[in-house]
Protein backbone atom coordinates (compact mmCIF):
# COMPACT_ATOMS: atom_id res chain seq x y z
CA UNK A 1 0.00 0.00 0.00
CA UNK A 2 1.29 3.40 -0.82
CA UNK A 3 0.22 6.84 0.27
CA UNK A 4 0.39 9.75 -2.08
CA UNK A 5 1.61 12.93 -0.41
CA UNK A 6 1.09 16.24 -2.16
CA UNK A 7 4.28 18.31 -2.21
CA UNK A 8 3.69 20.99 -4.87
CA UNK A 9 7.06 22.63 -4.37
CA UNK A 10 9.13 24.52 -6.89
CA UNK A 11 12.50 22.74 -6.96
CA UNK A 12 14.24 26.05 -7.69
CA UNK A 13 12.25 27.79 -4.97
CA UNK A 14 15.41 28.75 -3.10
CA UNK A 15 16.71 30.74 -6.05
CA UNK A 16 13.37 32.47 -6.51
CA UNK A 17 13.30 33.36 -2.82
CA UNK A 18 16.90 34.64 -2.87
CA UNK A 19 16.27 36.64 -6.04
CA UNK A 20 13.21 38.29 -4.49
CA UNK A 21 15.30 39.25 -1.45
CA UNK A 22 18.01 40.67 -3.71
CA UNK A 23 15.43 42.63 -5.69
CA UNK A 24 14.03 44.19 -2.52
CA UNK A 25 17.51 45.13 -1.27
CA UNK A 26 18.50 46.67 -4.58
CA UNK A 27 15.28 48.69 -4.76
CA UNK A 28 15.66 49.90 -1.19
CA UNK A 29 19.26 50.94 -1.87
CA UNK A 30 18.32 52.72 -5.11
CA UNK A 31 20.85 50.79 -7.23
CA UNK A 32 19.96 49.73 -10.78
CA UNK A 33 21.11 46.17 -11.47
CA UNK A 34 21.72 44.71 -14.88
CA UNK A 35 22.33 41.00 -15.67
CA UNK A 36 24.51 40.74 -18.79
CA UNK A 37 24.34 37.42 -20.62
CA UNK A 38 25.72 35.99 -23.83
CA UNK A 39 27.49 33.05 -25.41
CA UNK A 40 31.17 32.67 -24.46
CA UNK A 41 33.31 35.14 -26.40
CA UNK A 42 30.49 37.41 -27.58
CA UNK A 43 32.10 40.44 -25.94
CA UNK A 44 30.67 40.87 -22.43
CA UNK A 45 33.94 41.89 -20.78
CA UNK A 46 35.04 44.17 -23.61
CA UNK A 47 31.63 45.84 -23.59
CA UNK A 48 31.83 46.29 -19.82
CA UNK A 49 35.37 47.71 -20.06
CA UNK A 50 34.20 50.38 -22.48
CA UNK A 51 31.00 50.99 -20.50
CA UNK A 52 32.88 51.38 -17.21
CA UNK A 53 35.40 53.71 -18.84
CA UNK A 54 32.61 55.90 -20.21
CA UNK A 55 30.42 56.00 -17.10
CA UNK A 56 32.78 55.86 -14.14
CA UNK A 57 33.00 59.63 -13.98
CA UNK A 58 29.22 60.00 -14.09
CA UNK A 59 27.82 57.14 -12.02
CA UNK A 60 28.91 55.31 -8.89
CA UNK A 61 29.19 51.79 -10.27
CA UNK A 62 30.48 48.31 -9.48
CA UNK A 63 30.72 44.98 -11.27
CA UNK A 64 30.20 41.39 -10.22
CA UNK A 65 31.73 39.09 -12.80
CA UNK A 66 31.21 35.32 -12.95
CA UNK A 67 33.38 32.69 -14.57
CA UNK A 68 33.97 29.00 -14.14
CA UNK A 69 37.65 29.75 -13.61
CA UNK A 70 40.28 32.54 -13.50
CA UNK A 71 40.11 36.14 -12.36
CA UNK A 72 41.02 37.47 -15.80
CA UNK A 73 37.77 39.37 -16.33
CA UNK A 74 37.90 40.97 -12.89
CA UNK A 75 41.52 42.01 -13.52
CA UNK A 76 40.60 43.61 -16.84
CA UNK A 77 37.72 45.54 -15.31
CA UNK A 78 39.68 46.60 -12.24
CA UNK A 79 42.32 48.09 -14.57
CA UNK A 80 39.64 50.59 -15.65
CA UNK A 81 39.10 51.61 -12.06
CA UNK A 82 35.91 49.67 -11.43
CA UNK A 83 35.09 48.12 -8.08
CA UNK A 84 34.85 44.42 -9.05
CA UNK A 85 34.04 41.16 -7.37
CA UNK A 86 34.91 37.92 -9.20
CA UNK A 87 32.75 34.86 -8.66
CA UNK A 88 34.34 31.54 -9.61
CA UNK A 89 31.68 28.89 -9.88
CA UNK A 90 34.10 25.97 -10.31
CA UNK A 91 31.90 24.29 -12.90
CA UNK A 92 28.41 25.72 -12.49
CA UNK A 93 27.14 27.05 -15.79
CA UNK A 94 25.18 30.01 -14.46
CA UNK A 95 25.19 32.41 -11.52
CA UNK A 96 22.56 31.94 -8.81
CA UNK A 97 20.88 34.56 -6.67
CA UNK A 98 22.57 33.53 -3.41
CA UNK A 99 25.97 34.16 -5.00
CA UNK A 100 24.93 37.67 -5.91
CA UNK A 101 23.62 38.22 -2.38
CA UNK A 102 27.04 37.26 -0.97
CA UNK A 103 29.03 39.24 -3.50
CA UNK A 104 26.87 42.33 -3.06
CA UNK A 105 27.80 42.43 0.61
CA UNK A 106 31.23 43.63 -0.52
CA UNK A 107 29.69 46.90 -1.62
CA UNK A 108 27.90 49.61 0.30
CA UNK A 109 24.81 49.28 -1.91
CA UNK A 110 23.33 52.60 -0.77
CA UNK A 111 26.38 54.30 -2.24
CA UNK A 112 25.98 52.68 -5.65
CA UNK A 113 23.85 53.78 -8.58
CA UNK A 114 24.71 50.99 -11.05
CA UNK A 115 25.61 47.35 -10.46
CA UNK A 116 26.61 45.37 -13.53
CA UNK A 117 26.54 41.57 -13.33
CA UNK A 118 28.53 39.71 -15.96
CA UNK A 119 27.02 36.23 -16.15
CA UNK A 120 28.72 33.02 -17.25
CA UNK A 121 29.04 32.71 -21.02
CA UNK A 122 26.14 30.39 -21.81
CA UNK A 123 23.05 30.81 -24.00
CA UNK A 124 20.94 28.33 -22.05
CA UNK A 125 20.92 28.33 -18.26
CA UNK A 126 21.35 31.96 -17.18
CA UNK A 127 17.92 32.80 -18.61
CA UNK A 128 16.37 30.52 -16.02
CA UNK A 129 17.97 31.97 -12.92
CA UNK A 130 16.61 35.25 -11.67
CA UNK A 131 19.29 37.14 -9.77
CA UNK A 132 17.04 39.97 -8.58
CA UNK A 133 18.14 42.27 -11.39
CA UNK A 134 16.09 45.09 -12.92
CA UNK A 135 16.89 44.06 -16.48
CA UNK A 136 18.47 41.20 -18.38
CA UNK A 137 20.59 42.40 -21.30
CA UNK A 138 21.95 40.07 -23.90
CA UNK A 139 24.98 40.43 -26.17
CA UNK A 140 24.72 38.56 -29.44
CA UNK A 141 27.67 38.83 -31.79
CA UNK A 142 27.73 38.78 -35.57
CA UNK A 143 30.15 35.88 -35.57
CA UNK A 144 27.63 33.49 -33.99
CA UNK A 145 25.34 32.94 -36.93
CA UNK A 146 21.89 34.43 -37.45
CA UNK A 147 19.97 31.36 -36.27
CA UNK A 148 20.66 31.83 -32.57
CA UNK A 149 17.30 33.43 -31.66
CA UNK A 150 15.50 30.39 -33.06
CA UNK A 151 17.84 27.97 -31.31
CA UNK A 152 17.97 29.71 -27.91
CA UNK A 153 14.62 31.45 -27.71
CA UNK A 154 14.27 31.87 -23.95
CA UNK A 155 17.30 34.12 -23.45
CA UNK A 156 16.29 36.34 -26.36
CA UNK A 157 12.74 36.52 -25.01
CA UNK A 158 13.82 37.43 -21.47
CA UNK A 159 16.18 40.26 -22.42
CA UNK A 160 15.03 43.84 -22.25
CA UNK A 161 17.85 44.94 -24.54
CA UNK A 162 19.79 43.10 -27.23
CA UNK A 163 23.27 44.29 -28.11
CA UNK A 164 24.29 43.08 -31.56
CA UNK A 165 28.07 43.23 -31.17
CA UNK A 166 31.08 42.96 -33.50
CA UNK A 167 29.34 44.82 -36.32
CA UNK A 168 32.82 45.78 -37.52
CA UNK A 169 33.22 42.14 -38.54
CA UNK A 170 30.03 41.97 -40.63
CA UNK A 171 31.94 42.25 -43.94
CA UNK A 172 33.80 39.03 -43.05
CA UNK A 173 30.76 36.93 -42.17
CA UNK A 174 27.54 35.86 -43.85
CA UNK A 175 25.51 37.00 -40.86
CA UNK A 176 22.07 38.16 -41.98
CA UNK A 177 21.23 41.03 -39.61
CA UNK A 178 17.64 41.40 -40.84
CA UNK A 179 16.88 37.70 -40.38
CA UNK A 180 18.44 37.60 -36.92
CA UNK A 181 16.58 40.70 -35.74
CA UNK A 182 13.30 39.56 -37.27
CA UNK A 183 13.48 36.40 -35.18
CA UNK A 184 14.62 38.31 -32.09
CA UNK A 185 11.64 40.67 -32.43
CA UNK A 186 9.24 37.79 -33.08
CA UNK A 187 10.32 36.33 -29.74
CA UNK A 188 10.31 39.67 -27.96
CA UNK A 189 8.41 42.47 -29.71
CA UNK A 190 9.45 45.07 -27.12
CA UNK A 191 13.18 44.37 -27.17
CA UNK A 192 15.51 47.39 -27.58
CA UNK A 193 18.19 46.60 -30.14
CA UNK A 194 21.60 48.30 -30.26
CA UNK A 195 24.06 47.51 -33.04
CA UNK A 196 27.57 48.20 -31.90
CA UNK A 197 31.23 47.28 -31.76
CA UNK A 198 32.67 47.07 -28.27
CA UNK A 199 36.23 47.05 -29.59
CA UNK A 200 35.74 50.03 -31.92
CA UNK A 201 33.17 52.00 -29.93
CA UNK A 202 30.72 52.22 -32.84
CA UNK A 203 27.12 52.61 -31.72
CA UNK A 204 28.08 53.05 -28.08
CA UNK A 205 26.40 56.39 -27.46
CA UNK A 206 22.93 54.91 -27.94
CA UNK A 207 23.70 52.03 -25.59
CA UNK A 208 25.13 54.33 -22.91
CA UNK A 209 22.18 56.70 -23.22
CA UNK A 210 19.72 53.87 -22.76
CA UNK A 211 21.64 52.56 -19.75
CA UNK A 212 21.77 55.98 -18.09
CA UNK A 213 18.01 56.35 -18.60
CA UNK A 214 17.40 52.96 -17.00
CA UNK A 215 19.54 53.95 -14.00
CA UNK A 216 17.63 57.22 -13.63
CA UNK A 217 14.27 55.46 -13.92
CA UNK A 218 15.23 52.95 -11.22
CA UNK A 219 16.26 55.73 -8.86
CA UNK A 220 13.27 57.98 -9.51
CA UNK B 1 24.99 20.87 -16.79
CA UNK B 2 23.25 21.28 -13.49
CA UNK B 3 20.90 18.30 -13.32
CA UNK B 4 22.89 16.97 -10.33
CA UNK B 5 22.08 20.08 -8.30
CA UNK B 6 18.42 19.91 -9.30
CA UNK B 7 18.30 16.19 -8.46
CA UNK B 8 19.87 16.77 -5.04
CA UNK B 9 17.31 19.44 -4.28
CA UNK B 10 14.49 17.12 -5.42
CA UNK B 11 15.73 14.39 -3.09
CA UNK B 12 15.88 16.86 -0.18
CA UNK B 13 12.32 18.03 -0.78
CA UNK B 14 11.02 14.47 -1.22
CA UNK B 15 12.76 13.18 1.92
CA UNK B 16 11.42 16.12 3.95
CA UNK B 17 7.89 15.41 2.70
CA UNK B 18 8.34 11.74 3.55
CA UNK B 19 9.58 12.54 7.06
CA UNK B 20 6.62 14.80 7.69
CA UNK B 21 4.27 11.97 6.70
CA UNK B 22 5.43 8.95 8.63
CA UNK B 23 8.92 8.49 7.26
CA UNK B 24 8.24 5.52 4.98
CA UNK B 25 10.33 4.53 2.00
CA UNK B 26 9.69 6.69 -1.05
CA UNK B 27 8.37 4.62 -3.92
CA UNK B 28 7.85 7.32 -6.55
CA UNK B 29 8.20 11.03 -7.20
CA UNK B 30 6.03 12.97 -9.60
CA UNK B 31 7.78 15.92 -11.22
CA UNK B 32 6.28 18.55 -13.50
CA UNK B 33 8.93 19.63 -16.01
CA UNK B 34 8.20 22.42 -18.44
CA UNK B 35 9.61 22.09 -21.94
CA UNK B 36 11.21 25.54 -21.69
CA UNK B 37 13.43 24.57 -18.77
CA UNK B 38 17.06 23.76 -19.50
CA UNK B 39 16.76 20.44 -17.69
CA UNK B 40 17.02 17.28 -19.75
CA UNK B 41 14.69 14.51 -18.47
CA UNK B 42 17.07 11.62 -19.20
CA UNK B 43 20.02 13.36 -17.56
CA UNK B 44 17.82 14.29 -14.62
CA UNK B 45 16.69 10.67 -14.19
CA UNK B 46 20.27 9.50 -14.08
CA UNK B 47 21.27 12.30 -11.70
CA UNK B 48 18.33 11.41 -9.49
CA UNK B 49 19.39 7.77 -9.11
CA UNK B 50 22.80 9.02 -8.00
CA UNK B 51 21.49 11.70 -5.65
CA UNK B 52 18.97 9.35 -4.02
CA UNK B 53 21.52 6.74 -2.91
CA UNK B 54 21.59 6.28 0.84
CA UNK B 55 18.35 8.20 1.32
CA UNK B 56 14.74 7.03 1.74
CA UNK B 57 14.33 7.96 -1.95
CA UNK B 58 16.85 5.35 -3.10
CA UNK B 59 15.37 3.20 -5.84
CA UNK B 60 12.29 5.41 -6.19
CA UNK B 61 10.66 5.79 -9.57
CA UNK B 62 10.82 9.29 -11.06
CA UNK B 63 7.70 10.08 -13.07
CA UNK B 64 8.26 13.17 -15.19
CA UNK B 65 5.20 14.92 -16.60
CA UNK B 66 6.19 17.31 -19.38
CA UNK B 67 4.38 20.62 -19.58
CA UNK B 68 4.23 22.23 -22.99
CA UNK B 69 4.73 25.96 -23.40
CA UNK B 70 1.59 28.11 -23.34
CA UNK B 71 1.84 31.80 -24.14
CA UNK B 72 -0.72 34.53 -23.33
CA UNK B 73 -1.03 36.88 -26.29
CA UNK B 74 -0.51 40.54 -25.39
CA UNK B 75 -2.72 41.61 -28.29
CA UNK B 76 -5.81 39.37 -28.03
CA UNK B 77 -5.37 37.88 -24.55
CA UNK B 78 -5.71 34.28 -25.73
CA UNK B 79 -3.65 31.48 -24.13
CA UNK B 80 -2.25 29.16 -26.77
CA UNK B 81 0.18 26.26 -26.77
CA UNK B 82 2.88 27.40 -29.16
CA UNK B 83 6.62 27.75 -29.62
CA UNK B 84 8.17 31.01 -28.40
CA UNK B 85 8.94 32.01 -31.98
CA UNK B 86 5.46 31.19 -33.29
CA UNK B 87 2.80 33.88 -33.56
CA UNK B 88 -0.58 33.71 -31.89
CA UNK B 89 -3.45 32.67 -34.16
CA UNK B 90 -4.39 36.39 -34.20
CA UNK B 91 -1.02 37.11 -35.82
CA UNK B 92 0.74 38.87 -32.94
CA UNK B 93 4.13 37.65 -31.76
CA UNK B 94 5.42 37.34 -28.23
CA UNK B 95 3.34 37.19 -25.07
CA UNK B 96 3.91 36.05 -21.51
CA UNK B 97 4.81 32.46 -20.76
CA UNK B 98 2.02 31.04 -18.59
CA UNK B 99 3.04 27.38 -18.75
CA UNK B 100 6.25 25.60 -19.67
CA UNK B 101 8.76 26.84 -17.11
CA UNK B 102 7.73 24.49 -14.33
CA UNK B 103 10.25 22.50 -12.33
CA UNK B 104 7.93 21.38 -9.58
CA UNK B 105 7.87 18.31 -7.36
CA UNK B 106 4.14 17.67 -7.25
CA UNK B 107 3.83 14.55 -5.11
CA UNK B 108 5.65 11.60 -3.59
CA UNK B 109 4.30 8.09 -3.11
CA UNK B 110 5.29 6.63 0.25
CA UNK B 111 5.35 2.99 1.22
CA UNK B 112 3.29 2.68 4.38
CA UNK B 113 5.70 2.34 7.33
CA UNK B 114 5.96 -1.13 8.87
CA UNK B 115 4.16 -2.64 5.86
CA UNK B 116 4.59 -6.42 6.00
CA UNK B 117 3.07 -7.19 2.60
CA UNK B 118 5.67 -4.91 1.01
CA UNK B 119 5.32 -3.46 -2.45
CA UNK B 120 7.93 -4.91 -4.72
CA UNK B 121 9.73 -2.12 -6.57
Amino acid sequence: MTTEVTVAQDVLHDNARDAAANRARFRAAGVYVLNLMSAPGAGKTTLLERTVEALKGKLRLAVITGDIATTRDADRLAAHGARVVQLNTGGACHIEAHQIASAAQTFALDALELLLIENIGNLVCPAEFDLGEHDKVMIYSCTEGHDKPAKYPLMFKESRALLLNKIDLLPYTNFDVDAALADARALNPQVEVFQLSATQGTGFDAWLGWLENRVAAARA
Amino acid sequence: MHEIGVAQRMVEIAVAAGSANGGGKIIALRLLLGTLTCVDPATLSFAFTVAARGTPAEGARLDVERVAAVLRCAACGRDEARELLTACSCGAHGGDVVRGRELRLDAVDLDEPFSTTGSTP
